[in-house]
């Protein structure tokens, strides 16, 4: 580590909250399009996350009486700054930002981070409806975090050789390239099982039951306003960005600059520009249609669904994984 | 840095990172408004009810987790009941499973 690699970090991280935060808001404002038109309703315009930041910048920012003032006011700048974090080690249409300096270990580990932020804040509140969705909180974090490390667990143990655990290693050896008829299958399991894991890392319906606003009104999210509840609306869009980038960068890591024989900077633009649609596409799979489509689950259907269905998805795609291995079964 | 044969984690870059990100969204939540009006508005929403106060409020380990093993009900109640105390049911557990795993084991080396 030199002074000329620390000088470019700092002016990553300058630049890099912007970035995410403007994709995220971005991907959430279409989201909402996309779900509204399918709801049959007009639904708010794409800027309107924008909008919507700006006026929570506006208005005021209540502490309440009995909350314990500093985890209460830090928790949504941890959210959000851990949120971002996750962006440096996933590829963007380019190698990731701090690649060789943290694995896709590292990036189960910080994609914990904003939940937990979201738990002690909720605590932090001193409500009894925040208290409520911070253990509903803790709870859906336990159930998607098995299925969660099955499919991560999966990926690397297929990919031959050190570094195997390496976004940039992983997103370089297209694993659909290499698997024969048995791991294919179980490469779609593996997907389908993460398109799942997908709502409940972003507490999205069917498994916001933390949040749920019908029952306990936003749970862990009750008494924060302004300045605040602004924080955790921008982290929830970047951790949109986030987990869709996370899908691209596993499943999905082709560029198209060789398929329209580009190279230079026009390359790197096609590249990441492909890169934004994979996004979409995985968030419109993942996040819009399902939330669309599907009520809220009570709190015990999300702990069995994930323990019970999701990981038995997903031990069965590892063990189609593993059979390939040793069978070698090809299509031809 | 640490360096494993499968991946790695640079915990300094990591630290450097994530507080000037940190400051980085600090400042951005500065050009938010920061007053706010006490009193009244302070008392934490609960439907219109009166909120107890903290020391009336305990959330105790076993709600903390509700959630979780109300789901998984038959299974903890299948757990406390083999849990029940008397050593001899403990050793009886710990022969059964040796005796699987060096069936399972023994099994494996004659395949071989």
């Amino acid at each position: 580590m030199n002074g000329e690699f620390i000088l470019k970090l700092v002016l990553e991280c300058i630049l890099l909250p912007f970035f995410a935060i403007f994709f995220g808001l971005l991907l959430k404002g279409i989201d909402r399009k996309l779900v509204a038109r399918m709801q049959a309703r007009v639904g708010p315009p794409i800027r309107q996350p924008f909008l919507d930041v700006i006026k929570l910048f506006s208005k005021e920012n209540i502490v309440p009486e009995h909350a314990v003032k500093w985890i209460y006011n830090a928790m949504p700048l941890v959210c959000l700054a851990s949120s971002i974090m996750v962006l440096f080690y996933i590829p963007l249409g380019f190698p990731p930002l701090l690649a060789g300096h943290g694995d896709l270990v590292l990036v189960l580990y910080i994609l914990i981070i904003p939940s937990l932020a979201m738990i002690a804040g909720g605590f932090a509140s001193s409500s009894p409806f925040a208290t409520v969705g911070a253990q509903r909180e803790m709870v859906t974090m336990i159930s998607y975090e098995l299925p969660l490390s099955i499919v991560i667990m999966s990926i690397a143990f297929y990919l031959p050789g050190s570094n195997s655990f390496s976004l940039d290693f992983i997103s370089s050896h297209p694993l659909w390239n290499s698997v024969g008829v048995l791991g294919f299958a179980g490469l779609i399991l593996l997907l389908m099982s993460l398109i799942i894991v997908t709502p409940g890392e972003l507490a999205k319906v069917p498994f916001d039951v933390a949040e749920a606003e019908t029952e306990i009104a936003e749970g862990v999210m009750v008494e924060y306003s302004g300045r605040n509840l602004a924080l955790f609306y921008m982290a929830d869009g970047v951790k949109i960005f986030a987990f869709a980038s996370l899908i691209v960068a596993i499943f999905f890591p082709y560029s198209i600059s060789p398929l329209l024989n580009l190279t230079g900077l026009y390359a790197d633009i096609a590249n990441f520009l492909f890169f934004i649609l994979k996004v979409v596409i995985v968030m419109i799979f993942s996040v819009s249609i399902i939330r669309a489509a599907v009520a809220r689950y009570r709190i015990t259907s999300v702990v069995t669904g994930y323990w019970v269905t999701v990981a038995m998805m997903a031990l069965i795609g590892l063990l189609l994984l593993m059979w390939d291995m040793h069978y070698h079964v090809r299509w031809s | 840095m640490l360096k494993t044969y499968a991946g790695s984690w640079d915990a300094i870059t990591w630290i450097i990172a994530f507080i000037t990100i940190a400051i980085v969204v600090y400042i951005i939540r500065s050009f938010g408004r920061k007053d706010y009006r006490k009193g009244e508005a302070q008392k934490a929403f609960f439907s219109g009810e009166d909120v107890l106060s903290p020391e009336e409020m305990h959330v105790r380990a076993s709600n903390i987790y509700w959630g979780f093993v109300e789901a998984m009900k038959g299974y903890y109640a299948w757990m406390r009941k083999i849990h029940n105390g008397i050593i001899n049911d403990y050793i009886a557990w710990f022969v059964g499973v040796a005796a699987i795993m060096f069936i399972v084991f023994f099994i494996q080396e004659v395949i071989k």
